[in-house]
């Protein structure tokens, strides 16, 4: 099992006792009595909280957990990463080939035991476990890994590894329990790919579109799905990896963050995963709650600028909204102090990271000013730009205003434009956002080709920002056909500039997902790819 | 037993002229006084006074506020109520107070603009169409329509063509009052219509427009200005609760609903926030309301 970082931002503080009145004016015995009793009291309470923390670091059989999630799952975009819901579901139903533990971005074993290169890096051979069933009860085999690949490449599931997946261009499927992967130049986030294909049935694929089934081989079984209500998960009692603790899990979609947390504050819900982060600060400092905060699975809030938009095809104008962000503030008021300013999306351990590149557009209202100004100079008045963000998402609605506010300063006027969450999604695919828009992305904590060649936003081939630049491409190239591990400092760089000069993807900060539970839950871990992992998560009594 | 009276082709006025003032036959000589008397006294004066008060909020808030609605005061974040800021600050640097008072706004918006326009739109449809079999059946099919949308499912509804924002709510508000001043309208017209003094105004050749509009309307008005009393606090609560669902006033616009939104999403971190907006709603509906029973009391006088 991989390491665990995260770590309990505020360890259950226990209430200070009461002070005692002093026993003026009564008898000794009765002083005696009251004290004795109160002592009796404060040890059977002091007791009773230190049994249920040892119960708390017990593991223990049995149970459901019951989480809470905004957003609900489309059958379609099962793999898209796009839903809360989904991610739970398949990070509970489904394998990988490889782990990345949250440090880091070396794999390690999971249905893949063992892995090898040929010399030139175009071609990956894999040792199968051969002691995996499908939860139809139907053996894992090499066949499985090469249909879950092309099923990321195929366009119709619009999984952001698309391209990614479809590098690999052979699949030896000789050995049920091996296969050799050829790809026709060496891809450096080809651990990725492996860490986030989950490995799909073929033969429940289309009830799997049809969202009447996900068979994976995973350590939950799915068991119903009632669209925008709930989702039931039961433990697979012959996961190969060993029975989870838990005897399954109820996730209930509950679009309003703050009905969410109030479920979790009646005792409801048990673990939320949509809590702003104001409720978040609320909730971990009282005792009855953990917020355990995952560093290795960031993810980024970003503005989007969609270059096709008239305004916004003059790069000094992106690159002033750049220089106009009060990215510490929105760190400090709107998620609390949970995440790092910055231009770049890297975090510290990401071989991309460059401390002086990731300060190029710190807050500079002058400077931005002054491209303001030199725009309009040349071609009139900046006209009114739409920011569009997730309603749903109380976050987004205050990040929204303090961007329109900063951007008033500089004189560029802006109208907020706020969607559901699915229409969000649904035009980040598309690429159908008017102006800016504000959400989250990811996939900046796995190898930067994967975000450069594969991520919606910023893949440089196709982007929702319709940005297509030559160097960019040709950088992003660069960086991605090189055998894992291989790529240069300099290779970074170039890609590092070419996001800070291009300026279509305005970054805000980085943000370190928090997870908020009753303290009965233990146990509890998180995947690199923001999946919360369920196998030896357990419920105190 | 009674003679029916065609009207002569191409003369609208009859043909004696009833002259102006008391019309024949049964009809009320005058006004009863203390109608609006009575919001000079009671509870029609305590409606008055809050009603009066919110309005005066709402028109001054560019003199009261010592912020502007939307102005982000740095450092001032969530902070409580102080010598500074009143009803304390949002999460976005903002001075509630400010806020609220603009918010008023919306409010005065919807409840004196939208309400008498829906109000006047049903009082023309109900008063026309129930005149005539055909368009009064016509016209009852469509109120039928309306008022089957309960009203929040209709403002859903509407906000999916028009988009969420003030126009909307005030577009709601029109839709959700047509057929009930219609109805209204319709029901005094069928008993008015009866009326001894209507059938003189006919017998002497009156036309059906000149009948309408001299004797139908003005016998009607009194029920409809309790029902317009009504519905504009039934508006306050339409804006709030269609801003409280993220359907009504854009933000970083304020308006009553929004702000009780937000200090119900932040009651945990700062429960003075809702106070202001939340006394002011309260202030707005129970006027209204007071003012529609004082009115209502002095017709049955």
């Amino acid at each position: 099992m991989s390491p665990r970082l995260a770590h309990p931002r505020h360890p259950h503080p226990r209430r200070p006792h009461p002070r005692r009145p002093h026993p003026r004016g009564r008898s000794r015995l009765t002083a005696l009595a009251a004290a004795a009793l109160a002592a009796v009291l404060v040890t059977g309470c002091s007791s009773a909280v230190d049994e249920l923390s040892a119960a708390a670091d017990e593991p223990q059989q049995g149970g459901t957990l019951r989480i809470g999630t905004t957003s609900d799952i489309v059958p379609a975009n099962t793999f898209t990463n796009s839903s809360e819901t989904g991610d739970v579901l398949v990070g509970a139903v489904y394998d990988t080939l490889v782990d990345y533990p949250l440090d880091s971005v070396e794999p390690a074993p999971n249905l893949a035991t063992d892995w090898e290169f040929n010399d030139d890096g175009t071609e990956l051979t894999l040792q199968l476990r051969d002691d995996v069933t499908f939860h139809s009860g139907r053996p894992f085999t090499s066949k499985d890994v090469e249909f879950s690949i092309k099923t990321w490449a195929d366009p119709l599931w619009t999984v952001q590894l698309q391209r990614t997946a479809a590098a690999v261009t052979g699949f030896d499927t000789s050995d049920e329990h091996a296969i050799t992967l050829s790809f026709e130049h060496p891809v450096s986030n080809i651990f990725d790919l492996l860490d986030m294909v989950p490995i799909i049935d073929s033969e429940s694929i289309d009830q799997l579109r049809a969202g009447t089934a996900w068979i994976g081989t995973g350590p939950f079984t799915f068991d119903s799905w009632q669209p925008g209500s709930t989702l039931s998960l039961e433990a697979n009692e012959d996961y190969w990896g060993g029975a989870p603790l838990l005897d399954g899990v109820d996730v209930s979609i509950i679009p309003d963050p703050q009905a969410q947390v109030a479920q979790l504050r009646a005792g409801q819900l048990d673990l939320v995963t949509g809590a702003s982060g104001r409720d978040i600060e609320s909730l971990g400092n009282d005792e009855r709650f953990d917020v355990t905060e995952w560093v290795g699975a960031e993810t980024q809030v970003y503005v989007g600028a969609n270059v096709q938009n008239e305004a916004l095809s003059d790069v000094r104008l992106r690159q002033a909204i750049a220089f106009a962000l009060d990215r510490d503030r929105i760190v400090e008021d709107v998620y609390r102090g949970a995440g790092v300013p910055s231009s770049l999306p890297w975090p510290e351990y990401s071989p991309a990271y460059d401390a002086e590149a990731a300060a190029t557009y710190d807050y500079d209202l002058e400077q931005a000013k002054a491209l303001v100004e030199e725009v309009t100079e040349e071609t009139g008045q900046v006209p009114t730009l739409p920011l569009t963000y997730p309603a749903e998402q109380t976050d987004f609605g205050a990040i929204a205003q303090i961007v329109q506010a900063d951007l008033g300063e500089i004189g560029i006027k802006v109208q907020l434009d706020p969607v559901e969450q699915a229409e969000s999604i649904k035009r980040l695919i598309g690429g159908e956002f008017e102006g800016l828009w504000l959400l989250y992305h990811s996939y900046a904590q796995y190898n930067p080709s994967t975000l450069t060649v594969s991520a919606y936003p910023f893949n440089a081939d196709k982007n929702t920002s319709g940005y297509l630049d030559a160097q960019y491409q040709k950088d992003a190239e660069a960086a991605w056909k090189q055998k894992p591990g291989e790529v240069s400092d300099e290779q970074y760089d170039a890609l590092n500039q070419d996001l800070l000069d291009g300026a279509f993807l305005l970054e805000i900060a980085i943000l370190h997902p928090q997870t908020v539970t009753s303290t009965n839950v233990g146990g509890l871990d998180q995947s690199k790819r923001n999946e919360l992992r369920l196998t030896e998560t357990y419920l105190a009594e | 037993m009674s003679a029916t009276f065609e009207p002569v082709a191409g003369v609208d006025e009859p043909i004696s002229p009833v002259p102006e003032g008391p019309p024949p036959g049964d009809a009320p000589t005058t006004r009863r006084p203390g109608f609006l008397h009575s919001l000079r006294k009671g509870r029609g004066l305590v409606g008055v006074i809050l009603v009066g008060t919110v309005v005066a909020l709402g028109l001054l808030a560019p003199l009261l506020a010592p912020y502007g609605p939307n102005e982000q005061i740095e450092g001032a974040n969530l902070l409580g109520p102080s010598s500074s800021h009143w009803l304390g600050t949002d999460e976005v640097n903002r001075d509630v107070l400010s806020r609220t008072l603009f918010g008023i706004r919306a409010d005065l918006v919807v409840v004196f603009a939208a309400v008498p326009i829906g109000a006047a739109l049903g009082v023309l449809s109900g008063l026309v169409t129930s005149w005539w079999t055909t368009t009064d059946v016509i016209a009852q099919r469509f109120f039928d329509l309306l008022l089957a949308f309960p009203t929040l499912i209709l403002a859903i509804l509407l906000t999916a063509f028009f988009g969420p924002g003030l126009f909307t709510i005030g577009i709601v508000i029109v839709a959700v009052e047509i057929p009930v001043f219609g109805r209204l309208v319709r029901t005094s017209v069928r008993t008015i219509r009866e009326m001894p003094f209507v059938e003189a105004s006919q017998v002497v050749g009156a036309g059906s427009w000149w009948v309408l509009r001299r004797h139908i309307l003005p016998n009607s008005l009194e029920p409809l200005t309790v029902q317009l009393a009504v519905s504009m606090s039934v508006a306050v609560f339409i804006e709030g609760a269609m801003s409280f669902l993220g359907l009504g006033v854009r933000p970083p616009d304020p308006s009553l609903g929004s702000l009780i939104k937000d200090g119900v999403r932040l009651m945990y971190n700062a429960p003075f926030f809702a106070v202001g907006p939340l006394t002011l709603v309260v202030a707005l509906v129970l006027g209204l309301l007071l003012i529609s029973q004082s009115l209502a009391e002095a017709r049955r006088v």
